[in-house]
């Protein structure tokens, strides 16, 4: 055998790939030709420097990784539907579902719960959780907002408000009223300050009438909170002279 | 019969029996199971690619393309080939595939050899040796650096023979299955990048013969 020839199985020969007439061959040739040899030994370094390698791993998990990519891609339609294969397996599909049915159950029977014209239906029995009343009715009533205006007050309390604000003392009222449908004040609660003295004041403020606050056509209950602060003014030294 | 109960660790040999198993029960989207195959394969995966492009993070990314490939095509896997042969191909592919795609852009991207070389980043070695001297983990890395560099110098066909032969210890016949191609063309191809690769690490091969 030729030195050409042996080079072009000398992979093949340290791979023991070769037939045994053709591996005795190569040998014998390697054995004689000190040229080839060397290049045997090189080719033989060469496989050995690759398999010392060091292995890589993965600092993370990629496992990790990629079932949060499924997930992602399977948690609902999104644009991936359309893209996505007809009949591919989404296997977090069943888990993902669960929460939006409780939204979506929770929403019908909210919906349920309502009559169109607002009042409540009957709740089946669950007493832990009285029915909450209508909304726009005295014990439910609105917030003032861009469709439900604010409920323009006559005149009736405004002696007794003002008989408050001259009075001696400092201090602040911080009051819900709560405006019925048909205008009378529903009820007045004191939320902050000190409601000692205040008594006319609250008196007077439950007197009061509105003009009726529609919405929807339909006339409804607001709440109108009020801040009313008594600041006692004093009298500056008087200046003498100039 | 569980995926819990099937005798499958990374880096035992997997019964055909067992892996049956294990794809069916992805195939029926057993979030469990599909970990399981994961965790099974993708120290070979991560390995394979981060040899075949230099690169640890581009490695962990392909290794991720390659599982969510994988779990989309589980039904036209047919188990003709061992899923590990399957999924060998897939990651060439797809190490191809981003190999290409960074040509189009001519990109030149610096590989981050040094990662991949000291095990940093992305990249952890899994055998490195606490007991040897600096100088010999010195010595260690930069040979393993210039290797890595020969390897990328060759063309991706043969750069990818050799890994899988001498890294992944795959015959030639079960390369051939791997890149769908003729043993005779695996040998061909083996013996063309030893040739080259003896050619760029001459220092290195002569120091290794003696």
């Amino acid at each position: 055998m030729r030195c050409a020839a042996a080079r072009r199985r000398l992979s093949e020969w340290l791979d023991g790939d070769l037939r045994p007439s053709e591996a005795g061959a190569v040998f014998a040739h390697v054995e004689a030709c000190p040229a080839c040899a060397r290049v045997a030994g090189e080719l033989r370094a060469v496989a050995a420097l690759v398999s010392e390698l060091p292995r890589v791993e993965a600092v993370d998990s990629v496992a990790q990784a990629v079932l949060t990519g499924l997930e992602v891609e399977t948690r609902g339609p999104g644009l991936g539907f359309l893209f996505r294969r007809k009949g591919a397996a989404r296997p977090f599909m069943v888990a993902s579902l669960v929460p939006a049915a409780l939204v979506l159950a929770t929403v019908l029977a909210a919906a349920l719960a309502l009559d169109s014209d607002g009042s409540p239906r009957a709740s089946g029995g669950h007493d832990r959780w009285p029915a909450l009343s209508a909304s726009g009715t005295e014990n439910n009533p609105l917030f003032p907002s861009a469709e439900v205006g604010m409920p323009l007050e006559n005149d009736a309390g405004r002696p007794a408000a003002d008989a408050f604000l001259s009075g001696p003392g400092e201090g602040a009222l911080f009051l819900e009223t709560v405006v019925a449908r048909d205008g009378t004040v529903a009820r007045v609660t004191v939320l902050g300050g000190d409601a000692a003295g205040t008594q006319p004041l609250l008196d007077a403020l439950r007197r009061q009438t509105f003009e009726p606050v529609r919405y929807r056509g339909r006339p409804v209950a607001v709440s109108v909170y009020r801040l009313i602060s008594r600041h006692e003014v004093l009298a500056g030294p008087t200046i003498a002279g100039s | 019969m569980g995926v819990g109960e099937i005798p499958l660790e990374a880096g035992r040999a997997v019964t055909r029996a067992a892996e049956r198993v294990l794809v069916d029960r992805c195939r029926r989207g057993d979030p469990e199971a599909f970990a399981r195959l994961v965790a099974l394969h993708e120290g070979m995966v991560v390995n394979l690619a981060a040899r075949l492009l230099g690169d640890p993070e581009e490695a962990r990314d392909v290794a991720q393309n390659v599982f969510l490939q994988v779990y989309r095509r589980l039904g036209q896997f047919e188990g003709r080939a061992s899923l590990r042969t399957w999924i060998y191909r897939v990651t060439v592919n797809q190490s191809h595939n981003r190999r290409r795609w960074w040509q189009r852009r001519r990109h030149d991207k610096e590989l981050p050899l040094d990662d991949l070389v000291a095990g940093r980043g992305a990249a952890r070695l899994a055998d490195s040796r606490p007991e040897a001297s600096p100088f010999q983990e010195t010595r260690r890395r930069e040979r393993a650096r210039r290797v890595q560099e020969g390897l990328l110098r060759l063309s991706f066909d043969h750069r990818t023979v050799l890994v899988l032969r001498e890294v992944e210890g795959l015959s030639c016949d079960e390369i051939a299955g791997v890149l769908d191609v003729a043993p005779g063309t695996v040998k061909s191809r083996l013996a063309r990048a030893r040739e080259s690769l003896r050619g760029e690490l001459t220092g290195l091969v002569e120091e290794g013969r003696r």
